[in-house]
C-alpha cells in the first residue's frame, strides 16, 4: 500500500473505500470480459463471423491488459480482489457478456459485444467524474481505459451500421493508452 | 399504476421481501431483476428506495436506459 498516496486521495475528499470498491468491480469486470470475449471469438466464423474476429480479439487482449492495470491501483490504494475467483465473477460491475444461443447470429454477437463495450465506458467515466482533479493517478488511468473501451465501443457500433465515426483497427501494439500502466 | 409516497419508497430496498424500487422524474421503477442493482447498489453510490432525479443529471448515462426496467408507478409529489 502507498500510505501517503492514499492519504492525498482521502484529502481531496474521496471515499476511497467506495473508490476502491468502484475499481474493485471494474477490474472483475474486466477480467470475466475477457473470458466471456474468449468464448465469443472461438465462435466468430465464417464469412460474417470471420469479419468481427480480429476486433473482437483486440478487445479481448485490452480488456485483460485494463484488468492487469488497475489491480497495481487497487492495492495503492489499500485495496485487494477477492480470494475466491466465483466471488470476484459476481462483483463484475457489467452482466457476463454471454456467448448468444445462436453462435451463428452475428448480429447477436456483435449486440453482446457493444453492450458490453457500453457498460463499460460508463463505468470509467463514472470513474473519471469522481476522481478528476482530486486522484490523479487513478483518473490517468481510467481516463486511458476510457479511451480504450470508447475505441472498442464504436468499432462495434460501426459494424451494427449504427453511424460513422471513422476508428481504424489498432496500428501496431495492442492498448495504446494504457500501454504505460504496464511497463 | 400506484402512486407511491415517499416513506413508501424508502421502504422498497430489496429487503425483508420487498422489491428494489427507485424513482426518478416522477415514475417509480422496479429493478429488482436488474444486474446493475445487485444488493439493492448501483455503481457503489446510488441506493435503492430513494428518488435518484438529481442523480440522474450527474450520471454518464440518461434516462433512457431505465425503459430497461418496469415502470410500477408514479412518486406523489412533495
Amino acid at each position: 500500500m502507498a500510505r501517503v498516496a492514499r492519504e492525498m486521495v482521502e484529502q481531496a475528499g474521496i471515499n476511497v473505500e467506495e473508490l476502491l470498491e468502484l475499481l474493485v468491480s471494474n477490474a472483475a469486470a474486466e477480467l470475466t470480459t475477457y473470458y466471456y470475449y474468449t468464448l465469443l471469438r472461438v465462435n466468430l466464423i465464417g464469412l460474417e463471423g470471420e469479419g468481427i474476429k480480429e476486433i473482437a480479439e483486440v478487445a479481448r487482449i485490452e480488456d485483460r491488459n485494463h484488468f492487469e492495470a488497475l489491480v497495481p491501483r487497487i492495492y495503492e490504494l489499500g485495496g485487494s480482489l477477492p480470494e475466491k475467483m466465483n466471488d470476484f465473477h459476481d462483483i463484475s460491475a457489467c452482466p457476463p457478456a454471454s456467448l448468444p444461443k445462436d453462435p451463428t447470429d452475428t448480429i447477436a454477437m456483435l449486440k453482446v459485444l457493444v453492450e458490453a463495450e457500453r457498460c463499460a465506458v460508463r463505468g470509467y467515466t463514472h470513474v473519471c467524474n469522481m476522481t478528476a482533479g482530486k486522484d490523479h493517478r487513478t483518473y490517468d488511468l481510467a481516463l486511458a481505459i476510457l479511451n480504450e473501451e470508447v475505441e472498442h465501443e464504436s468499432w462495434f457500433s460501426e459494424f451494427l451500421g449504427e453511424g460513422p465515426s471513422g476508428h481504424f483497427m489498432r496500428r501496431g501494439e495492442s492498448s495504446p493508452f494504457v500501454s504505460k500502466f504496464l511497463k | 399504476m400506484k402512486e407511491y409516497t415517499r416513506e413508501e419508497l424508502a421502504q422498497c430496498t430489496g429487503k425483508d421481501g420487498k422489491p428494489a424500487l427507485i424513482a426518478a422524474y416522477g415514475k417509480v421503477y422496479d429493478v429488482s431483476e436488474s444486474y446493475h442493482w445487485r444488493g439493492g447498489r448501483h455503481h457503489v453510490l446510488h441506493r435503492t428506495g430513494a428518488d435518484l432525479t438529481a442523480e440522474f443529471a450527474r450520471a454518464p448515462h440518461g434516462a433512457h436506459l431505465l425503459e430497461r426496467v418496469p415502470a410500477v408507478g408514479t412518486l406523489q409529489e412533495g
